[in-house]
């Protein structure tokens, strides 16, 4: 199976977070923002500021990056992290998680949560390799794209801006010569 | 009876005088009011049967014994689309009569995810308060220091004094100055964001000494059947998605589309050309939660007087009353004015037409500059418009003090003549100042809104679309839908759902597509009727009116997949017939709450501007009269009224509501 990663683009979410409230209804049963597997935070300069002082409004994406060296599987003492080779996802073995936590505290970007009710941490594990969170990105901030894919958007961007100042470039040269 | 699913399962009833809280299932606070949550769903069904239960006559809206309600429904906060909103609802400061207003953002499902599907605020504070829900403990707050603040400051102070762990955890519903001074116009803000804006509910805080109410949520709703109710949900984006109008409102806004459809410029250009033109600076649209088609654009103003101005907003409200009522033409004053109420906390349509009024009366030298302290009043002065804002919302001056009582109010002080140019219908006034400039369909709605003279009750996609056929537009409109607005309309007639002999009663059979026909009363007030019925029912669910009666319409998603997705969240097994009764029992019980409190039929189902009733000069009725009468006996007809508009015993009881006549002076026999 082709190996396929979640990828996020902050300058197309616009912060609706519908990827939150399907992936705990998904993975739940209920709807919450606090079981979600990922989590969107905002930055909402607009509601704070006065007039004329600049703020920005941005959303940002915390989820499972699904490490290829993954810390949570090292630090686990039941080996309860495992990758699931058909997804690519490290997954939680529900029979052998003690909810010690040692995964959460060490997990470099605080993707992985505890559940007080169950006693037990969860993160994201890609529902499965149909992930609800890109299901319902209308807008595709969200994307599960085969894992050489990851950059080329930012790379086309990239390469947008540099064709826009060649062409301011060239643009200034023609009218001095003009 | 027990509650279902998609519930939260409590509600708060927080007394202010006593500073303390009450905290009750829902299932009891529900039996305790009589409230089958089948029938009322939640949101202003609830309101509706509050209010009617605690008010047994008259209140002063600013008095400590009017309440303020914030309810949610059952869609509220589940991963149904539009999930964001809840209705704020209370004793109206402009009317007197009932009053809710619709707001989204975030608030609102976090407070159902703190576990509270209804908040209910009464009393008075002794001194200014803000309160604060945490999950499930609610604490009272100092807000001496807090008050006198700004909208966004509010938000701003209060996030950082209760430490939240991170941006946007909690949120703050506040009310601003225009809120403290009591102006009846004051709606209070949800972070900075989404107001119930024509509610007057900021001036309810402001009277009660709150600022404001925090609050965070970490818990979780159950739901039913989560597995279909995402498959439903997905399938009614999909096709709300796949249409191109509704891609040019999901890429561009209310802003856009608005300009683009109705073929409004500022100036000089479409804003969608001027941000193709131009680089206009906004970087995204924004949504509220669960929304996919997002109205909120993100705007940054670069150069000229206002630069640096940053305001999420753009909506159509504004720019509707700002280009009509102010005559402002330069998108950057449109955007300032609405960055402008939103700090103070001033409600668009009642303010411009407050100033519109004032300039009209100033010209007729009703008003003169004694009145004004020495303001010189026109149209299009954006200077002027600024410092009246700023002067309503402190009060200040003559002028200030005179504006801020509302137009109503203000006419009847100023007499002269100026109570028969005032826009208003019960006090509240409506969009535009000259309501015949607009359809018969839409204006008929604020003659009948429960909420005095407003067209959000009515909001109908129908007549829009029908005039976009008729208007000067055609090409802009071909140019970004990609189809003749009169296709559009005739595809809207095609999939919208209602029912096939309903809808050859409502838009005749064939359709037709011809102003003669549009022009009659005849049947027309069928039309405000379901809309108002399915308007009951979204404030009820409770969803976002907007996209719910406007957008979801023209794609064929309606009554009948929202039923399907109610079925998801709960459990029942409701169908269109079951949800349009529900919102027809809302608006019928709002009828009877507005006459036990105000003795309002037909006599107050009237323009207060007697220029409504002379010959119009423009719009379809140009040379003509408007058939306001005819329209009305037809619409108590449709609704089963009698001639003085109100519900028959026959109505109540089709609607199981014969309970709310008890206790009226006057019983209302007959009916179907």
């Amino acid at each position: 199976m082709e190996r396929k990663v979640l990828v996020f683009d902050p300058y197309r979410c616009t912060g609706c977070m519908y990827c939150m409230t399907a992936c705990s209804t998904y993975n739940e049963g209920n709807t919450s923002f606090s079981k979600a597997r990922l989590q969107i935070f905002r930055h909402e300069g607009h509601a704070l500021t006065k007039t004329n002082e600049e703020d920005d409004l941005i959303f940002l994406l915390i989820a499972c990056q699904q490490c290829e060296d993954a810390i949570c599987s090292g630090v686990c003492p039941t080996k309860a992290l495992k990758r699931d080779v058909s997804t690519g996802a490290m997954v939680i073995n529900r029979n052998k998680c003690v909810g010690c936590r040692m995964c959460l505290m060490n997990c470099p970007f605080g993707a992985i949560s505890f559940n007080l009710r169950k006693k037990q941490v969860f993160k994201c594990e890609l529902c499965a390799g149909d992930p609800q969170c890109v299901r319902f990105c209308k807008v595709e901030a969200l994307k599960f794209v085969p894992i050489e894919q990851t950059p080329l958007a930012k790379r086309s961007r990239t390469a947008e801006k540099v064709k826009e100042g060649l062409m301011e470039k060239v643009r200034n040269v023609t009218y001095q010569g003009g | 009876m027990g509650m279902p699913k998609g519930y939260a399962g409590k509600v708060a009833i927080i007394n202010l005088t006593e500073q303390n809280a009450q905290i009750l299932p829902t299932e009891v606070f529900y039996r305790d009011y009589g409230i089958d949550p089948r029938l009322w769903l939640g949101g202003d069904g609830v309101i509706t049967k509050i209010l009617s239960k605690d008010l047994s006559g008259p209140v002063d809206p600013l008095d400590p014994e009017n309440e303020i309600i914030i309810a949610t429904g059952p869609w509220t906060g589940t991963a149904a689309p539009w999930g964001s909103r809840t209705m704020l609802g209370c004793l109206g400061p402009e009317t007197g009569g009932f009053e809710s207003g619709s707001f989204g953002w975030v608030f609102p499902a976090v407070m159902k995810y703190a576990g509270f599907d209804i908040v209910i605020i009464r009393g008075k504070a002794k001194k200014p308060v803000y309160v604060f829900i945490d999950d499930q403990t609610i604490f009272f707050k100092d807000a001496a220091h807090l008050w006198g603040k700004e909208t966004g400051e509010t938000v701003k102070a209060i996030r950082a004094e209760l430490g939240e762990n991170y941006e946007g955890e909690i949120r703050v519903l506040s009310t601003a100055i225009a809120g403290e001074h009591l102006v009846p116009y004051a709606p209070p803000c949800a972070d900075g964001t989404s107001c119930p804006g024509r509610t007057g509910a900021g001036a309810v805080m402001g009277s009660k000494n709150l600022k404001a109410l925090a609050v965070r949520g970490t818990g979780e709703l159950a739901i039913d059947n989560p597995m279909k109710l995402l498959d439903a949900a997905q399938h009614a984006c999909d096709i709300y998605l796949s249409d191109p109008l509704i891609k040019l409102w999901q890429e561009h806004g209310a802003t856009t589309y608005l300009l683009t459809v109705r073929d409004a410029r500022v100036n000089g250009n479409h804003i969608r050309e001027n941000a193709l033109a131009a680089d206009f600076p906004h970087m995204n649209n924004v949504g509220c939660l669960n929304c996919p088609g997002r109205c909120y654009h993100w705007l940054q103003i670069k150069e000229g007087p206002y630069a640096g101005t940053r305001q999420l907003g753009g909506h159509m409200t504004f720019f509707y009353t700002g280009q009509e009522n102010l005559r402002l033409d330069n998108l950057e004053a449109l955007i300032y004015y609405e960055r402008v109420s939103q700090e103070l906390g001033l409600d668009p349509a009642s303010f411009s037409q407050a100033f519109n009024w004032a300039v009209e009366c100033f010209e007729q030298g009703i008003l003169t500059e004694k009145e004004t302290d020495g303001l010189v009043l026109r149209w299009g002065d954006e200077d002027l418009i600024w410092e009246v804002m700023r002067r309503i919302a402190y009060r200040e001056g003559n002028l200030g003090e005179l504006l801020a009582s509302g137009v109503a109010q203000a006419s009847q002080k100023i007499g002269k003549g100026s109570e028969d140019i005032a826009p208003h219908v019960r006090g509240k006034p409506y969009l535009l100042k000259d309501a015949r400039l607009q359809a018969l369909v839409w204006a008929l709605g604020f003659l009948t809104s429960p909420r005095g003279g407003d067209w959000l009750r009515c909001h109908n996609v129908f007549e829009n679309t029908f005039f976009a056929a008729h208007s000067t537009n055609q090409k802009t409109f071909l140019k970004y839908v990609g189809k003749t607005s009169e296709e559009v309309y005739r595809i809207l007639m095609d999939k919208v759902d209602i029912p096939m002999d309903l809808r050859k009663r409502m838009f005749g059979d064939p359709p037709k597509v011809d102003v003669e026909w549009m022009r009659k009363p005849e049947g027309k007030a069928l039309i405000t009727v379901w809309s108002e019925d399915l308007v009951g029912l979204f404030n009820s669910l409770v969803t976002c009116m907007y996209g719910a009666t406007g957008q979801y319409l023209l794609v064929g998603v309606g009554p009948t997949t929202f039923s399907e997705i109610l079925n998801h969240i709960t459990g029942w097994n409701t169908d269109y017939e079951e949800v349009m009764r529900i919102g027809e029992r809302v608006l019928n019980a709002q009828r009877l709450l507005n006459y036990r409190l105000k003795r309002w039929d037909r006599e107050q189902d009237r323009f207060a501007d007697k220029r409504c009733y002379e010959v119009a000069k423009t719009g379809i009725y140009a040379g003509r009269k408007v058939p306001w009468e005819k329209a009305l006996d037809e619409y108590y007809q449709f609704r089963g009224w009698s001639e003085r508009g109100l519900p028959t015993m026959g109505k109540l009881k089709k609607l199981q509501i014969e309970d709310l006549a008890e206790g009226l002076e006057e019983k209302i026999e007959g009916g179907d």
